[in-house]
């Protein structure tokens, strides 16, 4: 890994997608750690079943070309073959069915009760998120936009059409609940590295919810097709330590929703 | 984690327990053994906190002194102390682990609305409406200010979008709420 990145000369500051990247972006949450342990499972019998078909392929052409032997044994049924073929691949295709369903039900699971909820609100197009277990009353006192920095006010280091102005500033090692949302048409929130692409839907709230293991700043985009400025809907969360996460959330986001 | 998890695992079940009881306070008498029941797992939770140290002493004083409001809360306020209860554990354990400073869990306790076993799915738009109309109704079975309705309000602010509350409220100033209130 260290090899490619010097061969490639990039830096990985955060956790982003990287120019030439192939696998996936480094696991945050639990789920993503077992997305891409799923994924390496099934790329297993995947390379199997690759090497076996190339081998009988390259095979049959070989043995059976046409100036070698033009006229090849005529079998037409052979029940020992068929009943092989026919068992094998379903096995298989059992064994990565079982992995993929457990993963894929534990990631719906909502397992202890969550410490915090944010909701997220797509609209066309920038998220809104709304900071709420602290109201006490119905005005919002913690809601704010976060819009993409367009490409001539970046600053050094930062990622051309993935950094927000605002960022979504959660606590790590929390279990946290996302409500997921839109105002207008249809969006998705996506964030890789925690294995999360959510659909946000008009009139209806989706919930998923994450643990970050690490701090961290983790970059996702809108993921689904929303109009002119789709490409331009990116998504960052801040994982902070626990501690610095009700400092922040006081101090830093209630200036930012006064000016916005 | 494992801790936390350990002692959130009975609170569902209770949470559960709770649900039932508002709606039947709002339609008709509730039942006698309830109460017994709530005041017994109150009692539970109050010897786990005390047996773990930890500085939940205040969370204790809080349950204690939260005084029974109108004629029907004395049923109710076991109820309320359990859940305040609940939702306090997990919060207080892990600060107590990780050595806060005094000042953060004043300024923001970190708590929200609980999962709800009525909404499993990732579909989480009845559980918003749901718990609006849970507040509306206990607001209006026990009036305006009354205690025991907070939590139903703290769950629907953290679970509704604030867009969503504004043109509820608005239409149930104008008698168009479509909801049963
Ligand atoms: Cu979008």
């Amino acid at each position: 890994m260290i090899v490619l990145k010097w061969l490639f000369l990039t830096i990985s500051p955060c956790d982003a997608a990287e120019p030439w990247q192939l696998g996936s972006q480094d696991a945050a949450t639990p789920i993503m750690q077992g997305i891409i342990d799923l994924h390496h499972d099934i790329f297993f019998f995947l390379i199997l079943i690759l090497v076996f078909v190339l081998w009988i392929l390259v095979r049959a052409l070989w043995h059976f070309h046409y100036k070698e032997n033009a006229i090849p044994q005529r079998i037409v049924h052979g029940t020992t073959i068929e009943i092989l073929r026919t068992i094998f691949p379903s096995l298989i295709s059992m064994f990565i069915a079982i992995p993929s369903f457990a993963l894929l039900y534990s990631m719906d699971e909502v397992v202890v009760d969550p410490a915090i909820t944010i909701k997220a609100i797509g609209h066309q197009w920038y998220w809104t998120y709304e900071y709420s277990d602290y109201n006490s009353s119905d005005e919002q006192s913690l809601t704010f936009d976060s819009y993409m920095i367009p490409e001539e006010d970046l600053e050094l280091g930062q990622s051309r059409l993935l950094e927000v102005d605002n960022r979504v500033v959660v606590p790590a090692k929390t279990h946290l609940r996302i409500i997921v949302t839109s105002a207008d048409v249809p969006h998705s929130w996506a964030v890789p590295s925690s294995g999360v692409k959510c659909d946000a839907v008009p009139g209806r709230l989706n919930q998923i919810s994450i643990l970050v293991q690490r701090e961290g700043v983790y970059y996702g985009q809108c993921s689904e097709i929303c109009g002119t400025n789709h490409a331009f809907t990116p998504i960052v969360v801040e994982a902070v330590p626990r501690k610095d996460y009700g400092s922040r959330v006081s101090n830093q986001l209630i200036p930012q929703t006064g000016e916005a | 984690m494992a801790e936390s998890v350990a002692s959130q695992s009975p609170s569902l079940s209770e949470q559960y327990h709770l649900e039932k009881e508002v709606k039947q306070d709002t339609s008709a008498k509730p039942v006698e053994v309830a109460p017994e029941v709530t005041a017994t797992q109150a009692e539970e939770v109050t010897t786990d906190k005390a047996s773990e140290e930890s500085p939940a002493e205040e969370a204790v004083g809080e349950k204690s002194e939260s005084p029974p409001a109108s004629e029907e809360a004395p049923k109710e306020a076991p109820a309320a102390a359990v859940e305040d209860n609940v939702d306090e554990t997990p919060a207080a354990v892990e600060e107590s682990n990780e050595e806060v400073v005094e000042e953060t869990p004043d300024e923001i306790k970190l708590e929200t609305a609980p999962a709800d076993f009525r909404f499993p799915t990732t579909n989480q738009t009845r559980h918003c409406f749901t718990r609006y109309i849970e507040y509306h109704r206990c607001v209006a079975a026990k009036g305006d200010e009354a205690p025991e309705c907070d939590k139903f309000a703290k769950f629907y602010r953290s679970l509704c979008p604030g867009e969503w509350v504004d043109k509820w409220n608005e239409q149930r100033e104008n008698g168009t709420f479509p909801g049963p209130l």
